[in-house]
């Protein structure tokens, strides 16, 4: 077994096979016609609650990705993306997107001109409403503050990584009192969403976005594997802990010690 | 690897200027090519090309030592900053356009951002250039100017703006705070407690209580701790885990080209 963790040891092929054929299994069944339940999302489900706002204003949406690049995180915002621009096409309501990442700008631009044409009007598309700003952390910050308060944008949507520039960005959709929807895999500024926004997606809540909005049977199959492999990290986690407090508890049953170690040997730090 | 590696090893002079060009002809032969290719091959193109990238992380990984991909890894990441550097091209370009047009239409409330960026765009790239390529005392000015431009504006600047993150706090604290229903009481109290714990004035208020024994628990400082270290972090965790498999469903659905009824159906 590898004591680094750059590489993978046993156990990440076990339990990552578990977690890959719990996933791809659902797919399967999903596409062979399965009706899978998922529960409502608060922060998905507004998104077209907020379009309408802003139709009913007639000010624009902003719609920001963060700092996010061409990864898996910027292609999860780039579908949530895709639905709110549809959605706002259908109204003649103007999306503004603005970009950390030029490589995310490129795909940003298409999915935001395919969206327009998927919805009949592809002559709303305005090429100067998806923006390129920086790769500079605060100067894109500082970017997106001057359209919040040009636009006074109407709704705000923050999909993707953020980092130290989320309380300066969601607070002055705050001032310009934009209805604000935040969702970002980084775990640390979740708390700096949930009392600056309306509503935040809250962590895996995040990778639902696509399956949630779509309700496309390989993307809700996906989601449901989801929760399968999670019930089975939660019951590696309660493993976990009861060697650990038997361990505590009762040091002299010989067995225990065995176990918990062989329990960590096969979990290293990192894993 | 060989040929690969002294492809990418750092150039200089001449052999700079042939070798930028060369990347741009061959990009460019590249990138009509795939322009002319009929969507379907090219759907399929971007699907191989995607699958042959994932494959070679994901066996580089699993293969549970340091392997004959390994060596070959950072060759692939040079590979990805190469097609991320035509991706900056194209940003710059839409910030060109998008300030020109405020500029040269004078623009309400916009046309001093673009004469803003332009000025300052070309000025630290002038400066950036000529300090490198420009030697004896020239050099030195303009190594001068542009430490001025990038220390003494663009970094002050950043610093500026995030200091602003402290106003903010103070904003979002308040409005947070706010006790309006059980669950916002319920942070104000945590809040309270583990702001106090990290204070000295923290620590003195609890001060009377016996720091071994069953009453300890409630020292401030106790208390703060076991609220970042238990319920935080229990918290903390759980969204981590359900993170690392949303992300894994999502690497897999797009290593295996799934990721449909978003855009990725229609783009292709």
């Amino acid at each position: 077994m590898s004591a680094s963790t750059e590489f993978a040891n046993p156990m990440v092929w076990v339990v990552e096979g578990i977690l890959v054929f719990f996933i791809l299994f659902k797919i399967l069944s999903a596409r062979r016609g399965a009706q899978l339940f998922i529960r409502r999302i608060p922060g998905l489900t507004v998104l077209d609650e907020a379009v309408g706002r802003a139709t009913e204003m007639g000010k624009p949406i902003l719609y920001l990705p963060g700092l996010s690049g061409l990864g898996i995180v910027g292609l999860q915002a780039m579908a949530i993306l895709s639905h709110v621009v549809r959605h706002a096409a259908k109204y003649g309501t103007r999306v503004v997107v603005a970009l950390a990442d030029a490589l995310l700008y490129t795909v940003a631009e298409e999915v935001t001109k395919d969206a327009y044409a998927t919805e009949g009007y592809p002559e709303r598309f305005v090429p100067d409403d998806v923006r390129f700003l920086s790769e500079r952390q605060f100067a894109f910050a500082s970017g997106v503050v001057g359209i919040q308060h040009r636009e006074q944008v109407a709704s705000a949507f923050y999909f993707g990584d953020f980092f130290a520039e989320s309380l300066i960005i969601a607070e002055n959709g705050q001032m310009v009192g934009a209805i604000q929807v935040a969702g970002t895999p980084q775990t640390t500024q979740v708390p700096f969403f949930l009392v600056a926004c309306d509503y935040t997606i809250i962590g895996d809540e995040y990778y639902a976005a696509s399956a949630y909005l779509s309700r496309e049977p390989t993307l809700l199959g996906s989601l449901v594997g989801q929760d399968y492999g999670k019930l089975l990290l939660i019951g590696l986690v309660l493993l976990g802990t009861v060697f650990a407090t038997v361990s505590a508890l009762a040091p002299d049953i010989s067995a225990v010690p065995y176990l918990r170690k062989m329990f960590l040997d096969f979990f290293p730090r990192g894993l | 690897m060989g040929f690969l590696s002294r492809l990418f090893e750092p150039k200089h002079g001449l052999a700079l200027l042939w070798m930028i060009l060369a990347a741009l002809v061959v990009g460019g032969i590249v990138i009509a090519a795939l322009c002319a290719l009929p969507s379907r091959y090219r759907k399929w193109v971007v699907v191989g090309v995607t699958f042959v990238a994932g494959l070679f992380y994901s066996i580089e990984f699993l293969i549970p030592r340091e392997n004959y991909l390994t060596a070959r890894k950072p060759l692939v990441a040079d590979l990805s900053i190469v097609i991320g550097s035509f991706a900056v091209l194209i940003g710059i370009t839409n910030l060109f356009q998008i300030h020109w047009k405020s500029l040269s239409r004078m623009k309400q409330g916009m046309w001093y951002n673009g004469l803003a960026f332009f000025v300052s765009f070309f000025a630290i790239l002038t400066t950036g250039f000529l300090k490198d390529s420009v030697s004896g005392s020239n050099g030195e000015v303009f190594a001068g100017a542009f430490d001025i431009l990038f220390t003494g504006f663009l970094t002050s600047l950043n610093a500026a703006t995030f200091s602003l993150v402290a106003f903010y706090i103070v904003s979002a604290a308040y409005r947070s705070f706010r006790i309006r229903s059980a669950e916002s009481a319920l942070l104000m109290i945590a809040a309270a407690i583990v702001m106090l714990a990290l204070v000295p004035v923290g620590a003195l208020l609890t001060d009377w209580l016996p720091k071994t024994g069953f009453f300890s628990i409630f020292r401030i400082e106790r208390m703060g701790y076991w609220i970042l270290t238990s319920p935080n972090m229990a918290a903390q965790r759980a969204m981590a885990l359900g993170i690392a498999v949303g992300s894994l469903a999502m690497g897999l659905r797009i290593w295996l080209s799934l990721e449909k009824g978003s855009f990725f159906d229609r783009q292709l």
